[in-house]
């Protein structure tokens, strides 16, 4: 299971600390080895790592606590919301609404899972009941509307794109407005993958935004990434202004700190995740659910709402 | 005289109390640069086990010694043992009028396909006939990029080299083995130099797709296992060549079974000074680093520079 590893970890330091007679700064001290230990194996960016382990130094203070305070109790719940900040940035996702066109933008790193996510999301909306359509914007990589052409076909979603027009801004606001004019309620505008030292690539993505208007920006991460996700999440962030996050592959092994990360980084949801090549792999994703499954607790109210 | 000079130096002795917080921070040096952290943890407890017990002189501070070490260690891992001269090989088999074949493999979307085509140019420019064996039959697209790149790649040919391209490929839903097998087959009696056999991308974890890949590998028995990883992968990377290596063991059915012989890391243009998977990635396998994909171009392939790769690694 997705973190499960991570969860376990986190639980059996956890867990040490209600083995321990007195809790002192030595056991403190081992916990947070520990957690985060725990974090950096999963890639959670480093200096977050450090904060959340300075935060709950902070927050506990075992040496001033007094005595009639519950210290395990603390150290738990301390722990617990630092784990909660960590995923669940507050900020509320972007809902599309009836009744009008909801175009949405994906953009990424390359071969993040940026068009096989378009036609896993769009495929979710269509079976909601949304009239939903895609448009494939990538002119550079090869194969790539054949690509997006494959999946719409499978799922049955209507699609536009093009073999011949290389601008991809001109391609993308063919097809929204194709769509908008066919009264669709939601359109999905697959882009290419780009990075953040190629400056010129992060303009396309600028002038295509620019284009296309869209509602909703959701950055696609692969979740395997490493250390590098905080500063390619800062960078699409500013760039592209994305309202959400979708974690892709997360199917495998990974633990998915380094996308976790981009979340504290951008202060953006993680709304989906992706689980597999088909097009039904997609888990919707809920920070605080997610976070107490994680860590393997039935009810979390007890530490979280106080 | 001497007594005089060691009197100088002072001569302390390094104890792990010492050591403790210079290694505690290099390991988070490590981390931070992305390499895997459990191998920052092994590369530190070996820099300790090392020092231990060393004299210090009055100059040399705990710091530079433990860099200095690091360094050494860090050459050592990344520096290829084995030969990375693949034009060599394929002039071997050549002599022998056998077809040379390399199977690209790994997870998904990390550039298997794009790095088979720089590869390919490569060969062309070194006047090879190179085959380009479409045996990703799952992905969608996945033949279509293919034949874009042969297109291509066929475009920039110049007239006077003799250096040639070809695509195989049988469509989407076939036996993947099957088809390399077919290519191998067509290369050899129509005099083709190199083959070049794409394969779907897969998850570590599943183990159909890994009993396949075993097959395909068994089957066919290419002169190159090369897997391709990206920069960009954090921890996973132990992981992911780790069961990529088990899985052509225990699956292939074979006395002898194969190896990744080595590895093309690729989106090293992505990653700043971040290059930690360089590590994690020959540390795990101890195999080399053929080529480093640097771009999304056919000439964005490039050799691994060692010392380039340390010094990223131990700068602040
Ligand atoms: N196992 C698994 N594979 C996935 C998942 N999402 C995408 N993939 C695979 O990842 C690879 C890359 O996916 P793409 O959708 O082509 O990625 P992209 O971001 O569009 O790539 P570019 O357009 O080249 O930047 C493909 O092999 C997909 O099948 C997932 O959730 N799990
Ligand atoms: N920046 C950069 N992008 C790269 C590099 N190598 C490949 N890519 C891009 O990564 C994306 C995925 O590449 P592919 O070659 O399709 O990856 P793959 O491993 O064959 O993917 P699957 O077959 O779906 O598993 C494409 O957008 C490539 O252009 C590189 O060295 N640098
Ligand atoms: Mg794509
Ligand atoms: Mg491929």
């Amino acid at each position: 299971m997705v973190l499960a590893d991570l969860g376990r970890k986190i639980n059996s330091a956890l867990a040490d600390l209600n083995k321990a007679p007195v809790i002192d700064e030595q056991v403190l001290d081992g916990m947070l080895k520990d957690i985060c230990g725990a974090l950096l194996a999963s890639d959670v960016n480093v200096k977050l790592v450090q904060r959340l382990r300075t935060n709950i130094k902070a927050a506990v203070n075992v040496q001033e606590a007094g005595a009639g305070i519950n210290k395990k109790r603390l150290v738990q719940k301390t722990v617990m919301d630092e784990l909660c900040n960590l995923v669940d940035p507050g900020a509320e996702p972007y809902k599309p609404t009836k009744g009008r066109a909801n175009v949405i933008m994906m953009v990424g790193l390359q071969g993040a899972g940026k068009t096989t996510t378009c036609t896993k999301l769009a495929y979710h909306y269509q079976r909601k009941g949304w009239k939903t359509a895609l448009v494939c914007s990538d002119t550079f990589r090869a194969g790539a509307f054949d690509q997006l052409k494959q999946n719409a076909t499978k799922a049955k979603i209507p699609y536009y794109g093009s073999y011949t027009e290389t601008d991809p801004v001109a391609i993308a606001m063919e097809g929204v407005d194709k769509f908008k004019a066919e009264k669709f309620d939601i359109i999905i505008v697959d882009t290419s993958g780009r990075h953040k030292q190629e400056s010129e690539l992060f303009e396309e993505m600028k002038q295509i935004a620019a284009g296309i208007e869209p509602d909703s920006t959701i950055f696609v991460m692969d979740g395997t990434i490493g250390q590098a996700a905080d500063g390619q999440a800062r960078a699409f962030k500013e760039a592209a202004d994305f309202g959400s996050i979708i974690i892709t592959k997360m199917d495998g092994h990974a633990k998915g700190g380094g996308a976790i990360s981009a979340v504290a980084a951008t202060q953006s949801p993680i709304v989906f995740i992706g689980t597999g090549e088909h097009l039904h792999d997609l888990d919707r994703f809920e920070a605080r659910p997610f976070v107490r499954k994680m860590l393997g607790m039935g009810d979390l109210s007890d530490f979280v709402e106080k | 005289v001497f007594g005089f000079f060691k009197n100088l130096t002072g001569q302390r002795e390094i104890d792990a109390a010492t050591l403790e917080p210079v290694l505690q921070k290099m390991k988070t040096h490590l981390i931070d640069k992305n390499v895997a952290s459990n191998i920052s943890q092994h590369l530190c407890d070996s820099v300790q086990s090392s020092l231990l017990g060393k004299k210090l002189g009055t100059f040399g501070s705990v710091s530079t010694l433990v860099k200095d070490n690091m360094e050494t260690a860090l050459k050592r891992i990344l520096t290829p043992k084995t030969s990375v001269d693949i034009l060599r090989d394929i002039e071997q088999a050549k002599a022998r009028s056998r077809a040379y074949s390399i199977t690209f493999i790994g997870v998904n979307g990390v550039g298997k396909s794009t790095n088979l085509s720089k590869v390919c140019f490569w060969l062309l420019q070194n006047n090879y006939r190179v085959l380009i064996a479409a045996c990703d039959t799952f992905r969608s697209g996945a033949v279509e990029q293919l034949r874009v790149h042969a297109r291509n790649l066929k475009a920039l040919q110049s007239s006077h080299s003799v250096g040639e391209v070809e695509l195989f490929e049988r469509g989407y839903g076939k036996d993947a083995a099957g088809i390399a097998q077919d290519a191998i087959t067509y290369a050899n009696n129509n005099d083709f130099d190199v083959v070049l056999i794409d394969t779907a991308g897969r998850m570590q974890d599943n183990e159909p797709l890994m009993r396949s890949l075993a097959k395909l590998v068994a089957v066919n028995n290419p002169d190159k296992i090369i897997f391709v990883g990206e920069a960009l992968v954090g921890n996973e990377a132990v992981d992911q060549l780790t069961k990529f290596n088990q899985a052509l063991k225990d699956f292939s059915g074979l006395q002898n079974p194969r190896h990744i012989d080595g590895m093309i890391l690729t989106k090293f243009d992505t990653i700043d000074d971040k290059v930690g998977a360089a590590l994690s990635m020959t540390y795990t396998t101890g195999q080399p680093i053929y080529f480093v994909g640097t771009g999304q171009t056919y000439t964005d392939l490039k050799n691994l520079k060692v010392s380039h790769v340390v010094q990223s690694l131990l700068k602040n």
